[in-house]
């Protein structure tokens, strides 16, 4: 069946081919790009500069010997201590100074914080490690020197006011000589002046030789004439006085043309008592630098401290400063080093304790003695002072010697009965005591051992040759020493026992006495023998001996809370039971 | 048989140190032939903006140790040392502004670099001091070894740079103390 379809087309509404084709055309409008530049102004990166000239090696004695103009010139008048310069060893030193630095730490001069201009700081930091400079071929040492002296001598090079404080035997004299041959050398300093008691001026020459043997170095004394040409003469660099010369050459130590670039001061605690002569005219000296070496600072109080840095910087500590503050204000002036601390390669220090009975003939004597003495104190009353305590004090303990009446002593048994060890086994020994009479009563039974003598009474022109005979004879076992001649600056680590005969007030002595022996070199442990007898005096002084040495520690160590210090009246009064008349002792 | 005088010979150390919180300082080190500091020029530390690192791009180093911070301290220097030695490639750059030869001081430079071989330094020889290895512009080398022989006391090469840092620190703690106050 067929269909018709049949569709209507509306050609308005409708597309057909002509359509397509535009009749006209319709023009399309394209902007132009606007080109536009934003500028970026690149400025010039800015550098600012500082700078700093530092002083040539100037005017000092020159011992440098490298090739350089600046290291040819030579020193005063002393063609001998100038050895011709030789670039292959200076080549080998330099390599084995290299070495060292490579292996090891380096030692920085580092500025004191009271150094504030950058120009003085920077002049330090830029020094040459200590390494580099020891040992080369620019500075010969006799020996490779710790590290810790090379700390001390980086410590002491910057600073105008010191304190080496190193405990004895760890070679303070030769840090000082060291940073004072460096000054030298470097011009910071030409005139300097060191001041030690007598019996070590011949100590210092000597360590001048061995450390600093270019070094114009030479102690003041002979006639009026003589030291006073040897005060003003600038041929030598390193002047040595003795502290009682000070009196009788004051004129010409104070002399206003005299000036020190650095003073030296020697067991320095010999200043502590800020009202005594020496500690005046050591005062008024004319100077640039001041040191202060002491193994101890503090031999009774930190006031003593206060009158050592009188000398070093006037004020800066006061006497009635907490213990705290004064620890705080000095930490930067001082330096102090144990042994313990730096030395741990360092044979051992063996304390024996030797608790002794009295003898029969003591004890009688003994107790006679101090039942008498509190009853004849007790009747002084409101007259009694501390005089009085300390008088019966000496006597008691002399007692513990040696028995007045019969001669018999426990101590001096014990002490032969231990030397006939030393001896056989051909060791050398030191025996302190705080009297000579001791000394001569204790000889008779030492007579085998072959006692040498130093002490108060054996003329100065003498001791050198002591020390040298003791040293050098085999035959020589045993020297018989006062704390107040032979506990300082006595270089005896040859000898490995050391006895304490009689008990000294202040551990500080002891401690300097003890260190005669061990002190660097010493070739083994050194076995320290304190005698002691019980139920005596001499046990209560030890308790407060350890006191002191708890507040000496206190003073050195960062502790914040620092205990009461010093020795109350009634602690004293108490060693024998009594009450005292007027409260606290002052200082 | 008495030694004729000879001029001084100085030796001077170069180097720059970078910091993300301080930014460039360099610092430049004097010594006398022993050692010893004859004078010592830092500069404060130098920032570049975001503009400088983006345009200079991988050359703002070169630009910053070789030209603007080197140029300025040995303009300023008044000891003028005999031998510039520095620790960075960049700072070869130098000879251009003095007119004393520059050293780099292969071992101090290899702690940043790695090791310095000839293949990456053409043009340039090398000779010892010290105990170190000193890499120089071919012409200037019969120079700087005849300056070597004059310098047999000096130690060591590498521990002058460690001054200068020292002395850099110092001056930056310097100035914030002050700026503090």
């Amino acid at each position: 069946m067929n269909h018709d379809l049949t569709v209507d087309i509306d050609p308005s509404m409708s597309l057909c081919g002509d359509s397509l084709v535009p009749r006209d055309s319709v023009p399309i409008v394209i902007s132009e790009i606007e080109l536009r530049s934003i500028p970026i102004k690149l400025q010039a990166i800015e550098v600012k500069a500082i700078g700093y000239q530092f002083p040539r090696s100037g005017g000092g004695i020159r011992i440098f010997r490298g090739g350089a103009g600046e290291d040819a010139v030579k020193p005063y008048s002393q063609p001998e201590a100038l050895k011709p310069f030789d670039a292959d060893a200076a080549r080998q030193a330099a390599t084995k100074a290299r070495e060292r630095i490579r292996n090891g730490k380096l030692t920085r001069i580092k500025p004191p914080a009271d150094v504030v201009k950058l120009e003085d700081r920077l002049f330090y930091l830029l020094q040459p490690p200590l390494e580099l400079l020891v040992g080369s071929e620019q500075l010969q040492f006799p020996f490779e020197p710790f590290p810790y002296q090379l700390d001390g001598i980086a410590f002491l090079f910057p600073r105008y006011a010191a304190v080496l404080a190193d405990e004895m035997g760890l070679g303070k004299t030769m840090q000082a000589i060291s940073t004072i041959r460096l000054l030298l050398c470097s011009g910071e300093v030409r005139n300097v002046l060191l001041i030690c008691p007598k019996p070590l001026v011949s100590n210092w020459l000597r360590e001048f030789s061995v450390w600093a043997p270019e070094i114009p170095v030479a102690a003041i004394e002979g006639n009026s004439p003589t030291r006073q040409w040897q005060w003003t003469s600038p041929d030598i660099a390193v002047k040595i006085a003795n502290y009682e010369l000070l009196m009788r050459d004051r004129d010409s130590v104070l002399d206003a043309d005299q000036h020190f670039d650095l003073v030296v001061l020697d067991e320095a605690q010999r200043i502590k008592n800020q009202k005594n002569a020496t500690s005046l005219i050591v005062r008024e000296i004319s100077r640039t630098r001041s040191w202060a070496l002491t193994g101890t600072p503090v031999e009774n109080s930190p006031d003593d401290l206060v009158g050592i840095f009188e000398f070093l910087s006037p004020g800066y500590l006061k006497t009635d400063m907490p213990l705290a503050s004064i620890a705080k204000a000095t930490r930067d002036h001082m330096l102090r080093r144990t042994k313990d601390m730096v030395m741990n390669d360092m044979p051992p220090k063996l304390y024996r304790d030797a608790d002794l009975d009295l003898t029969p003939e003591q004890r009688a004597t003994y107790e006679k003695a101090e039942s008498e003495g509190v009853v004849q104190l007790e009747n002084l009353d409101e007259q009694l002072t501390i005089h009085h305590v300390f008088e019966l004090v000496l006597r008691l303990k002399q007692i513990c010697n040696f028995d007045p009446a019969s001669g018999s002593s426990a101590k001096l048994e014990r002490l032969v009965a231990d030397m006939e060890e030393v001896a056989a086994s051909g060791h050398k020994a030191i025996v302190f005591s705080q009297w000579v009479n001791s000394i001569d009563q204790m000889r008779p039974s030492l007579e085998r051992f072959g006692p040498l003598e130093y002490h108060g009474r054996v003329p100065h022109k003498q001791r050198d040759g002591i020390l040298q005979q003791f040293k050098q004879d085999p035959t020589k076992h045993l020297i018989l020493m006062s704390y107040g001649a032979g506990s300082v600056g006595l270089n005896l680590q040859f000898c490995r026992y050391v006895f304490l005969f009689d008990r000294w007030w202040n551990p500080a002595i002891e401690d300097q006495a003890i260190n005669r022996a061990h002190r660097i070199g010493v070739a083994g442990s050194v076995t320290v023998t304190r005698m002691l007898m019980a139920n005596t005096i001499e046990q209560r002084i030890a308790a407060v001996l350890n006191q002191k040495r708890e507040m000496f520690d206190e003073l050195f160590s960062d502790s914040a809370s620092p205990r009461s210090v010093g020795m109350s009246r009634e602690e004293i009064f108490g060693l024998f039971d009594i009450r005292s008349p007027k409260g606290r002792v002052a200082g | 048989m008495s030694r004729s005088p000879e001029p001084e010979v100085t030796i001077g150390f170069y180097t720059v140190d970078q910091s993300e919180f301080t930014g460039w300082t360099g610092g430049l080190l004097v010594l006398s032939a022993s050692g010893r500091p004859l004078e010592f020029q830092c500069t404060l530390p130098v920032r570049p903006s975001r503009a400088h690192e983006i345009l200079y791009g991988p050359t703002l180093r070169d630009y910053l140790i070789g030209d603007a911070i080197g140029a300025l301290l040995v303009k300023r220097c008044r000891n003028l040392p005999s031998l510039l030695c520095c620790n960075q490639p960049e700072a070869l750059q130098l000879e251009s502004y003095c007119d004393s030869p520059v050293a780099l001081v292969s071992e101090a430079a290899e702690k940043d670099e790695g090791p310095i071989t000839d293949e990456m330094m053409p043009g340039y020889e090398w000779c010892e001091l010290a105990g170190s290895t000193l890499r120089v512009a071919i012409e200037r080398v019969d120079s700087v070894r005849e300056i070597v022989t004059r310098l047999p006391n000096l130690p060591d090469l590498l521990e002058p740079f460690d001054r200068i840092r020292e002395a850099i620190n110092e001056a930056q703690k310097q100035i914030a103390r002050v700026r503090a106050a």
